[in-house]
C-alpha cells in the first residue's frame, strides 16, 4: 500500500520526495524509556499515509500520549526515530508544528486569558490569517462564550477551544489526543464531524483513543498499542479478517438443553450460555440459521433472536487481553459473580480461542 | 521568530494581572519612604544623595524577590497546567519560549521599577526643592539592571523545574543565598584566611568577593555611583583601588547574572521531556 502511494502520488511539492509526500507519519523502531524499569513505548514502527484517518487505539498507559510526545518533540526518544510529513521530529520541529495541528493529551489553557486571544496568540505565532470568527464557528463556540476568560469554560467549552486552536493554519495533518473526552454527546459528533471534514480535504488526521467506537466511526485504518508494542495495524474490516470473530448470535431460550451440540455446526468457533441466554460465533453467514434450527433439534423453544457483527470491543479485547476501560458495560464481557461465574469462565476461554485464531 | 509575539502576550498578562502595577506601588512607597526619612528623623542631614543611597539599600532587598515573583512561574507554571504543551505544539521552539518569556517579563519588571522611582524622584523633588540628576537616573538604571538579572535568574530556574512547587523552591534559595546570605561567604574566607572577622579597613579582594553576586554587584556600583567611583572603594580598603574594583567588572557581573541562568536553564531545557 504504501508502495503504491508512493508511486502513484503525482504532485511533489519543491524539496519534499513523492515518497515523504505519500507519507504523513513514520517511526522506526521508535522506543522511550523513562528510568530504568519503564518501556512506554517499545520498538514501534508505524506509517501513517497521506490523507487518512488514522485511528491510534490502546488502553490508558499503553503508551500513545508518549507516541505523539515524540512525534510533537515533547519528549525526546531513547531509540528509533519519527518523520512527520517529511520531516525529522528531532531535528525539524518547526516545520512540523508549522503544519501540524495539535490537541494534546494532559494540555491546559490560559485561565484568565479569553478564547479569542488563545486563538489570536495561535494565529499569531503560527503566522495565519485565519478569522477567529470561522474557527469559533467551526467548533460550535458562540462568539460571545469567545470574549470571556476560559478559566469560567466548562470542559467541553475549553475542549472545543483547543480543538479550533488545533485547525489554526489549516493544518496537513491534525493530531487529536482523546479529543472527546469531557465532551457531550454533541461535542462528539462536532469532533467526528471535524475529522469528516478534514478527511474530505484530503487531510491527514491522527486520532488517538481508548474509546473503540469513537475510532471504528471515522477512521479508515486503526493501529492496536498494548503496553508500549504496536499489536496490531490494519483496516476494521481487515481486523475482522484477521481475527475471524465473525458474528454472535445471541438466543433467548425457554430453557437451555443439557445436550448443547451447537460445537459441532461447521463455521461455529465458541459457545457460550448465561442463564438462559446461548451466544454462538460463527464464521460463516449460513451457520447462523444452523445454529438456530440446531438448538431446536436439541429440544429448546427460542423467545427471541439477536445477531451481531463482532464489535472493535471483541478484536480490542483479543488483542490486548483485557476489556479496555471505557467501553460500554453493556457489550462487555460478563464478569458477574455467583451463577455467572460459569458463564464468565467459558467467556475467558472463547476471547482465548478468538486469539488463538488470530495467531 | 515567534519570541517577540511570546514576549508581547507575556506583558499584556502581567497589566491584566496587576502586577506590573504591584511593582510601581511597592517599589515608589519604599523608595518614597526612604526619601522621606530623614523628615522623621530630625537628627538626620536633609540630602536628596542620602534619599537615593537610602532608596537603592532597600531596592538591594525588594527588587530582587519582587524579579523572583513575577517570573518564576513563566515555564514551569506553564509546564505542570499544560499549557505550554499547547504553545510548543505551536511553531516557536524552546529557546524563542525562553527569550519571550525573558523579554516580556524583564521589560514588565524594568518599566515597574522605572515608574515606582519617577514617583519617589517627585518626592525627593518635593522634599528637598531639587534632585541629584545624574545619581537618581544612574540608580534607577542600575535598579531596572538588577530586576532584569534576578528575572534572568528565575527564568532559568522556571526553564529547569517540572513543577510549580519546585520553582517556588529554587527561587526561595536563590533569593536567600545571592541577596541574604551572600555576605557570610566573603565573611567566612576573611576569616579561614585572616583568622579574624573583617574589620573597618578591609582587603580589595574581600570587595570584590561581596560584588560577586547580583545584589553585591549592585550595592558597589549604587555607592561608586553616590559617592565617586573611587573614594567609596579607596575608604574601604585605605588604599587605591586595583583594577579588579572598576565599576565595569561589577556591571559585567550582573550581566553575566542575567545570561548565565538563562543558558543554563536553556540547556536543561533543551533536552527535558515534557510529558
Amino acid at each position: 500500500m504504501y508502495h503504491m502511494n508512493a508511486v502513484h502520488s503525482p504532485d511533489t511539492t519543491a524539496g519534499r520526495s513523492s515518497a515523504a509526500e505519500s507519507v504523513a507519519i513514520k517511526t522506526s523502531g521508535l522506543t522511550k524509556r523513562y528510568g530504568s524499569d519503564v518501556l512506554a513505548v517499545d520498538d514501534v514502527d508505524l506509517t501513517v499515509h497521506d490523507g487518512e484517518v488514522f485511528g491510534f487505539l490502546g488502553p490508558n498507559g499503553a503508551g500513545k500520549s508518549t507516541t505523539i510526545d515524540v512525534i510533537m518533540d515533547y519528549v525526546r526518544p531513547t531509540a528509533g526515530s519519527a518523520t512527520v510529513l517529511g520531516f525529522d521530529a528531532q531535528e525539524e520541529p518547526r516545520e512540523i508544528h508549522r503544519r501540524v495541528g495539535i490537541l494534546p493529551d494532559g494540555y491546559g489553557l490560559y485561565d484568565r486569558l479569553s478564547g479569542r486571544k488563545h486563538l489570536e496568540y495561535a494565529i499569531d505565532l503560527k503566522g495565519t490569517d485565519d478569522d477567529p470568527a470561522d474557527l469559533l464557528n467551526r467548533v460550535g463556540l458562540d462568539v460571545t462564550a469567545a470574549e470571556r476568560s476560559v478559566g469560567g469554560y466548562s470542559k467541553g467549552m475549553t475542549q472545543r477551544l483547543a480543538l479550533a486552536m488545533a485547525l489554526v493554519g489549516d493544518p496537513d495533518l491534525l493530531i487529536l489526543d482523546e479529543p472527546s473526552s469531557g465532551l457531550d454527546p454533541n461535542g462528539v459528533r462536532l469532533v467526528r464531524e471535524i475529522v469528516r471534514e478534514q478527511a474530505d480535504r484530503g487531510k491527514t488526521v491522527f486520532f488517538s483513543s481508548h474509546i473503540l467506537s469513537q475510532v471504528e466511526a471515522v477512521c479508515d485504518r486503526v493501529a492496536i498499542l498494548n503496553r508500549g508494542r504496536l499489536v496490531a495495524v490494519d483496516s476494521i474490516d481487515g481486523l475482522r479478517d484477521a481475527l475471524g470473530t465473525g458474528s454472535t448470535v445471541t438466543l433467548t431460550v425457554d430453557e437451555v438443553p443439557a445436550e448443547l451440540s451447537l460445537a459441532g455446526i461447521s463455521g461455529v468457533t465458541t459457545v457460550t450460555t448465561d442463564g438462559r441466554t446461548v451466544s454462538a460465533t460463527v464464521q460463516d453467514p449460513e451457520a447462523k440459521v444452523a445454529v438456530i434450527d440446531r438448538i431446536r433439534e436439541d429440544g429448546a423453544a427460542i423467545l427471541d433472536v439477536s445477531i451481531e457483527d463482532s464489535s472493535l470491543e471483541d478484536l480490542f479485547t483479543a488483542y490486548t487481553g483485557a476489556a479496555p476501560p471505557g467501553i460500554d458495560p453493556e457489550t462487555a464481557p460478563a464478569t458477574g459473580a455467583g451463577d455467572a461465574s460459569d458463564a464468565a469462565s467459558r467467556e475467558t476461554s472463547a476471547s482465548d480461542d478468538s486469539g488463538e485464531v488470530a495467531r | 521568530m515567534t519570541w517577540p509575539t511570546i514576549a508581547r502576550k507575556e506583558f499584556a498578562d502581567a497589566l491584566g494581572s496587576r502586577m506590573l502595577w504591584a511593582i510601581v506601588i511597592i517599589i515608589a512607597l519604599m523608595t518614597s519612604l526612604s526619601a522621606g526619612l530623614s523628615l522623621l528623623i530630625p537628627e538626620m542631614e536633609p540630602d536628596a544623595a542620602v534619599a537615593i543611597g537610602g532608596a537603592s539599600q532597600f531596592a538591594a532587598l525588594l527588587v530582587p524577590i519582587m524579579a523572583l515573583i513575577a517570573a518564576y512561574l513563566a515555564i514551569a507554571g506553564e509546564r505542570e497546567s499544560g499549557s505550554l504543551k499547547v504553545l510548543l505544539g505551536l511553531p516557536p521552539s524552546r529557546g524563542e519560549v525562553l527569550v519571550g518569556k525573558f523579554l516580556g517579563r524583564g521589560g514588565v519588571v524594568a518599566i515597574g521599577l522605572v515608574l515606582g522611582f519617577l514617583v519617589s524622584g517627585v518626592v525627593t523633588v518635593a522634599i528637598y526643592g531639587g534632585l541629584p540628576l545624574t545619581a537618581f537616573v544612574g540608580t534607577t538604571a542600575l535598579t531596572a539592571l538588577l530586576g532584569v538579572s534576578f528575572v534572568g535568574i528565575a527564568i532559568g530556574i522556571s526553564a529547569l523545574t517540572a513543577t510549580r512547587a519546585r520553582a517556588m523552591t529554587l527561587a526561595i534559595t536563590a533569593y536567600l543565598r545571592l541577596t541574604l546570605l551572600w555576605d557570610l561567604v566573603p565573611n567566612a574566607v576573611h576569616l579561614l584566611v585572616t583568622g579574624e572577622m573583617p574589620g573597618q579597613v578591609v582587603p580589595a579582594w574581600l570587595l570584590l568577593l561581596q560584588g560577586l553576586s547580583p545584589t553585591g554587584a549592585y550595592n558597589a556600583l549604587a555607592q561608586a555611583l553616590l559617592l565617586g567611583s573611587g573614594t567609596a572603594v579607596e575608604a574601604r580598603i585605605g588604599g587605591p583601588a586595583p583594577a579588579y574594583l572598576h565599576p565595569g567588572v561589577f556591571l559585567a557581573i550582573m550581566l553575566v547574572w542575567t545570561l548565565l541562568p538563562l543558558v543554563v536553564g536553556y540547556l536543561g531545557f533543551r533536552r527535558a521531556d515534557l510529558s
